[in-house]
């Protein structure tokens, strides 16, 4: 049977967010970026703002001379994330298959099963879209496709207002007008590689088989041929049982930019979710490290992790490069979220080809399974690393 | 895809070529009651609901405005004789912007063309909702809108009933649009199931089921499951469809009791019975469908 999946997606979640708490924003450019900071970049935008020129990630200082009466206001994310929640609350009753994005506005209902019950799914998605901007003041985007993959494009495509409805055989029909950069799907690298050989259209890439796309990709090319035919079988998780991964916060209680003093919460972040890990048999292949800066920038980093691993040690080593990615203003960190991602069972030791980094490993796990084995029976405080200990 | 058999049809009623349907055909649920094969794709589901009715109600659009490429698609898995009827989009009936519908009509005309130009668009179905009265904004704005649709094939379809009234029907005759009959529930604000005739080129009639306690639930399930018996539809082919027929040039009739496969079920048994008093001719199908009667193609 066809699938059938709703997107809803409200465009510029933040904006819209405080368009709620403020009606006065409606219908003005509003531009979301922490003031105050001398350096400080544009979070998120209204569609007003955007028309006029100001992107994502621009200097505020930029920003205000492109669209000089906008209303800047700093980034609250906690509104964002109550209003995410009651967003998700709406949809609950219509399917167990609902997917959420992070905080960001984004859902994924599959209602293939529910139609039964509520009736065709797009009549459910305009019910729910009605029902949202009735109760929250949102006005979500909404599609209905076969998959994933394709109800977010056609929500891209109709942005900031409208909806879309791709009909079960219609996928390859419908992305192969689009240009290329339209599927969310395709990443940067591949973008830059279509378009070394002029390739802008999905049309184009389309009339590329199997064989060709091999040549230019590689080992990308077997997802490439199916993204620009619309073929996408991920699932929607169960609301309740999203993607599996450890997350884990820390809330400084005063703003800081000590290094020692952050690294060392990171580290405890890590010790957390190694054991985590090690007690259910499981190794992260992606680490996400996500700070929110004292003026209400957020700002989230990952790096992948080759090969996956649940060591504290390699974590920490990874969390650290990946806090230098995301710690780049000399601002101060009041949050941090240390996210485990992409877990997998631990991949079967390999032997090294060379035998200086296999002893350090082979160190590394025994002295991980010693510490373990101190701390399950005398307690987590009985043995601790000395950088912890730091910033007491 | 049909032949005609030699039979005529019943000459003490004039020439009025009847066509029944369904308001929409791609329901998932239709497989389980055996309306489609079982995993039947949604893609592939026109292709055999033609094989039964010669026309469909498209609800989708009402949903989002028609798009040409998509509807030039769905033409194309249906013979060139499989008619159409497209709801009216929301943000003209249900949702509308002051500012912006002028525009819609505009946009809903373009998308539409394409069945306009194969000839296979029957009508345009305008339904308004439940609130929509007989105020001097509404009727304003329902002749700007009907200006602006001029020269397309229109049916309305009013759900209150202040819009039943005489000088109404005058306008609709004189714009030759077609007033849509309905048959509902016997519930107090509804609009009336009249059989009155206001274009003499075609009438419209939309079988929503009578099911009393889920009208106003606020869920399709709810509201469009009911089933016509045998006796309800007979007594509705020998009077009021019988009595359209004779005031009208064509005709269409749609089941919207879509719920576990009732509408088509109902169509079905309304054209054998149309069939049967002489209303539709019986025609014999290709190999592939089943042994049903279907209504006459030409």
């Amino acid at each position: 049977m066809d699938r059938a999946v709703i997107h809803l997606n409200v465009a510029d979640f933040a904006v819209a967010v405080e368009r709620v708490v403020d009606s006065r924003l409606k219908n003005r450019p509003v531009i979301i970026a922490p003031e105050g900071a001398a350096r400080s970049a544009v979070y998120d935008m209204s569609n007003e703002a955007f028309l006029a020129g100001v992107r994502k990630g621009m200097a505020l200082r930029q920003a205000l001379r492109i669209c000089k009466d906008a209303f800047v206001l700093p980034p609250h994310q906690d509104r964002y994330e109550r209003a995410m929640k009651a967003f998700f609350k709406h949809t609950l009753p219509y399917s167990p298959l609902i997917e959420t994005g992070e905080g960001d506005g984004h859902i994924f209902m599959d209602v293939t099963a529910s139609r039964r019950l509520f009736g065709p799914p797009m009549d459910v998605a305009w019910r729910l879209r009605n029902k949202i901007r009735k109760d929250l003041g949102l006005d979500p985007i909404w599609s209905v496709a076969p998959n994933k993959l394709v109800a977010k494009v056609a929500t891209r495509l109709v942005k900031p207002t409208g909806e879309y409805i791709v009909a079960a055989g219609e996928e390859e029909n419908f992305l192969a007008t689009l240009p290329v950069y339209f599927i969310t799907h395709i990443e940067k690298d591949d973008l830059l590689r279509l378009s070394e050989f002029d390739f802008t259209k999905v049309s184009q890439v389309v009339s590329l088989s199997m064989k060709q796309l091999q040549v230019l990709f590689g080992n990308r090319s077997r997802f490439l041929y199916e993204t620009v035919r619309g073929i996408d079988f991920s699932p929607v998780l169960p609301a309740e049982k999203s993607v599996p991964r450890i997350l884990l916060d820390h809330e400084f209680g005063d703003d800081t930019n000590d290094i020692a003093k952050v690294e060392s919460v990171l580290y405890r972040l890590v010790e957390k979710s190694g054991k985590q890990l090690r007690h259910r048999h499981l190794a992260a292949r992606c680490l996400v490290l996500v700070i929110d800066y004292s003026d209400g920038l957020r700002c989230i980093r990952q790096k992948k992790a080759d090969p996956a691993t649940a060591n504290d040690m390699a974590l920490f080593d990874l969390a650290r490069e990946v806090l230098g990615l995301a710690w780049f203003r000399r601002v101060r960190i009041r949050h941090m979220r240390l996210i485990c991602d992409r877990l997998i069972f631990p991949p079967a030791h390999q032997l090294e080809i060379f035998p200086q980094s296999f002893e350090k490993n082979r160190r590394r796990i025994s002295l991980m399974e010693s510490i373990d084995s101190i701390r399950s029976r005398f307690g987590n405080h009985a043995i601790r690393v000395g950088r912890t200990i730091a910033c007491q | 895809m049909y032949a005609q058999t030699a039979k005529k049809p019943d000459s003490s009623h004039p020439a009025c070529r009847l066509r029944v349907g369904t308001s929409g055909y791609s329901y998932a649920e239709w497989a389980d009651a055996g309306f489609y094969p079982a995993g039947t794709p949604a893609g592939r589901m026109l292709p055999v609901y033609a094989r039964f009715f010669c026309i469909v109600e498209l609800n989708y659009t009402w949903y989002q405005m028609p798009k040409p490429q998509a509807l030039e698609r769905l033409a194309s898995q249906a013979s060139p004789n499989f008619r159409f009827t497209a709801k009216l989009t929301r943000s003209l009936t249900h949702e509308v912007e002051p500012a912006q519908w002028c525009g819609e009509a505009s946009r809903y005309r373009d998308g539409i063309s394409v069945l306009i130009q194969s000839g296979q668009l029957m009508a345009v179905l305008a339904q308004f909702p439940p609130n929509f009265d007989r105020v001097l904004k509404n009727r304003r704005f329902l002749a700007a809108l009907l200006d602006e649709l001029d020269g397309i094939p229109l049916a309305m379809e009013f759900r209150h009933r202040s819009w039943a009234h005489d000088r109404v029907f005058a306008e609709l005759e004189r714009r030759k649009i077609t007033m849509v009959t309905v048959d509902t529930p016997s519930l107090p604000g509804l609009f009336p199931s009249l059989d009155v005739v206001t274009n003499p080129e075609l009438f419209y009639i939309r079988f929503h089921g009578r099911n009393e306690r889920g009208w106003r639930s606020g869920s399709m399930q709810k509201q469009f499951d009911y089933h016509y018996t045998d006796e309800q539809l007979f007594e509705l082919a020998n009077g009021l469809v019988a009595k359209m027929t004779r005031q009208a040039r064509e005709g269409v009739m749609f089941f919207n009791n879509h719920v576990r496969g009732q509408a088509a079920e109902n169509a079905r048994t309304l054209i054998s019975m149309l069939v049967e008093i002489g209303l539709m001719e019986k025609i014999t199908t290709t190999k592939t469908t089943q042994p049903w009667t279907a209504p006459l193609f030409t």
